[in-house]
């Protein structure tokens, strides 16, 4: 069928991933209201994944790695940039025809472009998880990973989630041909064409330097200290609240990163920092299961009766 | 016998492709292994392996094991029945597990004693019964480093499985692995050919899966493939290609039909130095770098696909698209290091943690200068030249560059230095402390270079264990193992007369302060030594003859060499064996004597043979010592076997334990003689 949307913007682009994925059975959902480093972060993702509960879902992400900032002066590299994601639990026979059906959609032809599943296995030590997967690589550059999640908090995956990622910016300068992120075309508005430069440029300039140059390092590693109480305390209740705790925990992960790009964190404390958030993710794992368990996994009784 | 052919396929998602091979080759020997355990003969095996599918070809294998008469032995006789004659629980038990009773069973008499025994004939099953279960298991016992779940199954295998096809002769063999049913459908190629394809037989399972799948199966014929179009490539720009057999295996392992394109990127980005393209283009995209002739890197590469479109210009200008920006990061790496000099960034070592009970890498960097250069006046290197190599041997790990390539720690140092008008020396001693790398890695030749290179390879050895970090199994992670071999082969193969533990000394001195339990010079000295041992075994030179070197506690490792080259020529020597057996029957005598007299008398010689060994003793002496003396070993060792003759004649028909302890102290003279001379070079006692 033909497609809706104008593929030459960056709305269109996300627009038609959507819509792609809300024809194969996914929800959509919206951006989690936090900083995290990627998709896998919104508790859509982390959360869900635990249990035997199903989910179909997707959503764009925005994402914030405050090291990869370079001023708006790289044309690929961003301390800000969207992920879209895909989530599906368990993850079904024909998840890989699934995706390259979504390729299709955004126009590409796999008897012209080479399209590859290249090994590459995902592993984030802050959140207890790893998992099999690939990179997908289009004409030789990576556009998604693809990972079948093995354990998340350091709880076993099962029924195992297949977990897309798209790349949005690396897919739309490819499918727009532009050699810059900032030359990218937004959309055409009422005001005329909106660039992803002129959106976020000055944005890319200023938190840069912030990131890099004014990060109060002080206030971060107190900060950092607070949330990891906060999160502490709200996994001792007795009646454990690990949603709640789970934000602090991002928060927590949020001021590393920005110490991280201060430089203020050493080789050998960097380690250090790391195992105290993959310690709460493992309890908040912990947690959010065993909520689950109490509510007697409701997910899994609407699959029973959709089905 | 009846025959068929046997098509075994498991069809996955793309495999990890660096242990594609490893994983068709174990299924390969685990399947064979299995069938000839099993009496089921066959005239070929052949596996075949893509991203998708493993598979396993065997021609002609018998339809039908054979009957098979086995003799089973039991508990012995003794065991098998108590003092009242019933049988024991052993013997019930064993009987039992053969499906007999104990009074079926016969006895086996043996010289060595009497035991129940059963010959019973094993009906031979159908291969194609057996096929399935032997097909899970080699499957099971492929080398796979995490197992992983997919959707909500509880198989367990690397990848998700979709199809299994089993088929013998024509017909397809019933069975579930990996909780796929066995089927004669198997995906063809992704994109290409048709999706799936009905398999007759194994015999047409290649051609079928070629000209229905557009999938080449065969690995070797997929590689050949790849080998031939990027030569055809690099011949058209008149250049060579980088072949590395690595990233050809990998490449391989990742499409199913190969199809090789040029593409080349912008001319600007050949000033950057090339290590740093090379890296990018092979480790992250796989491409495949061409040189010219005279080994410049061009601007020309080749890079695989798994497609053949007619008109290729969108895959080939997607991949020069994807390699501009990795490129470009490179460019502006060297663009920004450049800025300053190599050695502007040695303050930054200052901040970088070499190992935390030692200090940073300019603490390290200060010691190697000093080491150096006392490793240069030894062999007469450039003093000057050498600290200053050792000075900016680790400023090019505070470059961007190197923090981005790692593996091109040395190369850009190297590069840098030449940049900013350092001595040639000085440039290539940096890169050179490295050196050798990697077994087959070239080691430096000339002075400065072998004097750095030598020191940044003690410093390793002596810090690293004098905080007491040994190397434990295969962990090893400062590389002492790598940086003892790599020394002996600086040494060695550049022919260096050096104190190993004079050097090895001079290091402790410079970091006593460092050491948690005292000096590890000993210990340092003996980790050098013993590496020798897996050195020489490389080379072919068995243990014994290492061994009888290392008794006589060489301190030079050229010294040690020339005196194994010795030993092995003595070896061949019709003489040896006997002449080490003299020398094992002297030392036994003068230690059972516990004296070592040192003077012979003429005057005391009674017997002829004596006389004859003294007078040989006092002709060879000298000439022996002054082979010695001059290091020819060879000569030295080979010249004991005019020795030979006396010796046994002497043994014949001498008592050494003579009554007269004038005449027997003598004749120990004599022996103590005969093994300082024998066990000058090595200890040959140990050789036999």
């Amino acid at each position: 069928m033909p497609n809706k949307y104008d593929l030459q913007t960056f709305q269109g682009l996300i627009l038609t991933l959507q819509d792609y994925w809300m024809r194969h059975g996914c929800m959509v959902a919206e951006p989690f209201d936090m900083e995290v480093g990627a998709g896998t972060s919104h508790p859509m993702t982390f959360l869900r994944s635990l249990g035997p509960e199903p989910i179909s879902c997707c959503y764009v992400q925005p994402s914030r790695r405050p090291t990869d900032g370079r001023y708006g002066e790289n044309p690929n590299r961003l301390q800000h940039y969207y992920q879209f994601q895909v989530i599906l639990k368990p993850s079904p026979d024909n998840i890989q025809d699934l995706y390259l059906g979504s390729l299709k959609e955004l126009g590409f032809d796999p008897t012209v472009n080479d399209i590859r599943f290249v090994e590459d296995n995902w592993e984030n030590p802050t959140l207890g998880a790893w998992g099999l997967g690939w990179e997908i690589w289009l004409n030789g550059m990576e556009i998604s990973q693809f990972t079948y999640f093995q354990q998340v908090g350091g709880l076993e995956c099962f029924p195992v989630t297949g977990e897309l990622t798209y790349g949005l910016e690396r897919l739309a300068m490819y499918m727009q041909k532009k050699e810059t992120v900032y030359d990218l075309l937004w959309a055409h508005t009422a005001n005329g064409d909106v660039t992803y430069g002129d959106i976020f440029h000055q944005n890319e300039v200023e938190q840069s330097t912030y990131n890099f140059e004014y990060a109060n390092t002080d206030f971060l590693f107190y900060m950092f200290d607070q949330m990891e109480k906060e999160a502490k305390y709200l996994l001792t209740l007795d009646k454990p609240l690990p949603l709640p705790a789970y934000e602090r925990i991002l928060k927590a992960a949020h001021c590393f990163n920005l110490l991280d790009a201060r430089h203020a964190i050493s080789v050998t404390e960097r380690q250090r920092y790391i195992l105290r958030i993959r310690a709460l993710s493992k309890t908040v794992a912990e947690e959010y299961y065993k909520s689950r368990e109490t509510l007697g996994f409701p997910m899994c009784n609407k699959a029973d009766a959709a089905k | 016998m009846d025959t068929k052919n046997l098509l075994l396929e498991l069809g996955t998602e793309e495999l990890p492709p660096k242990s594609l091979r490893t994983l068709a080759q174990s299924l390969h020997d685990s399947f064979v292994k299995s069938l000839k355990d099993l009496g089921l003969g066959f005239s070929s095996a052949k596996w075949y392996a893509t991203p998708r599918r493993l598979a396993l070809v065997i021609k002609d294998l018998d339809t039908k094991q054979k009957d098979a008469e086995l003799e089973i032995r039991g508990p012995a006789l003794k065991a098998a029945f108590d003092k009242d004659g019933n049988p024991t629980k052993a013997a019930t038990g064993w009987a039992k597990a053969n499906g007999i009773s104990v009074s079926e069973a016969q006895t086996l008499k043996t010289p060595k004693g009497e035991w129940l025994y059963i010959k019973t004939l094993r009906k031979g099953r159908d291969t194609a019964a057996l096929v399935p279960e032997l097909f899970t298991n080699a499957l099971k016992a492929l080398p796979i480093p995490r197992l992983m779940h997919w959707g909500a199954k509880k198989e367990q295998f690397i990848r998700p499985v979709h199809t299994l096809c089993m088929l013998f002769g024509d017909e397809i063999i019933p069975g579930t692995i990996l909780g796929i049913k066995s089927d004669r459908v198997i995906n063809g190629h992704r994109f290409l050919g048709q999706k799936q394809i009905s398999i007759k037989n194994a015999d047409t399972y290649v051609q079928q899966l070629r000209d229905e799948g557009s999938v080449i199966a065969d690995y070797d014929e997929r590689k050949q493939s790849i080998i031939s179009q990027v030569k055809a490539i690099a011949d058209s720009v008149n250049g060579v290609a980088d072949l590395d057999d690595a990233l050809v295996e990998e490449v391989t392992s990742i499409v199913e039909a190969p199809h090789i394109f040029k593409a080349t990127f912008e001319e600007r980005f050949l000033q950057v130095p090339s290590e740093a393209l090379v890296y990018t283009m092979k480790g992250d995209q796989k491409y495949f770098p061409i040189y010219s002739k005279d080994g410049k890197l061009l601007s020309t590469f080749a890079f695989a696909s798994n497609i053949n479109p007619s008109d290729p210009s969108s895959l080939i200008s997607g991949n020069e698209r994807v390699i501009r920006p990795r490129l470009s990061d490179a460019e502006f790496f060297f663009k920004t290091d450049r800025k300053h000099s190599l050695e502007s960034f040695f303050p930054r070592l200052e901040h970088i943690v070499y190992q935390k009970d030692i200090g940073t890498l300019a603490y390290r960097t200060s010691i190697v200068e000093k080491l150096s250069a006392f490793i240069a006046g030894l062999t007469g290197a450039d003093e000057t030249k050498a600290v200053r190599a050792a000075h900016l041997s680790k400023c090019d790990l505070a470059t961007t560059m190197v923090t981005e390539f790692t593996d091109t720690q040395g190369i850009i140092g190297m590069h840098y230095a030449e940049l900013d008008g350092e001595d040639k020396d000085v440039a290539e001693a940096i890169f050179q402390s490295y050196q050798p790398r990697f077994a087959g890695d070239a080691v430096p030749t000339k002075p400065v270079q072998m004097a750095v290179s030598i020191a940044e390879k003690i410093i390793t050895l002596v810090g690293i264990m004098g905080i007491g970090m040994l190397p434990r199994g295969d962990k090893d992670p400062f590389g002492l193992r790598r940086a003892a071999i790599g020394l002996i082969r600086v040494v060695l193969e550049n022919r260096l007369e050096l104190n190993i533990p004079e050097v090895v000394e001079k290091a402790c001195a410079l970091m006593a302060d460092k050491f948690k339990k005292g000096s590890p010079a000993q210990a340092v000295v003996e980790f050098i030594f013993t590496r020798l041992k897996s050195y020489y075994q490389d080379q072919g030179i068995d243990a014994p003859i290492y061994l009888s070197v290392l008794s006589v506690k060489p301190v030079s490792l050229l010294d040690f060499d020339l005196r194994v080259k010795a030993v092995q020529a003595f070896k061949t020597d019709a003489a040896a064996a006997d002449l080490a057996a003299a020398y094992k029957r002297i030392s036994n005598i003068l230690s059972k004597a516990g004296v070592s007299p040192e003077a012979v008398s003429d005057d005391l010689l009674k017997e002829p043979a004596e006389k004859s060994l003294v007078k040989a003793l006092n002709a060879i002496e000298p000439k022996i010592k002054d082979f010695y003396d001059h290091g020819d070993y060879v000569k030295a060792m080979t010249s004991l076997s005019e020795l030979r003759g006396d010796v046994d004649s002497f043994f014949d028909s001498v008592m050494v334990n003579d009554l007269d302890e004038a005449v027997r102290n003598n004749r120990l003279g004599i022996l103590n003689r005969l093994k300082k001379l024998f066990g000058q070079t090595a200890d040959i006692s140990v050789l036999y």
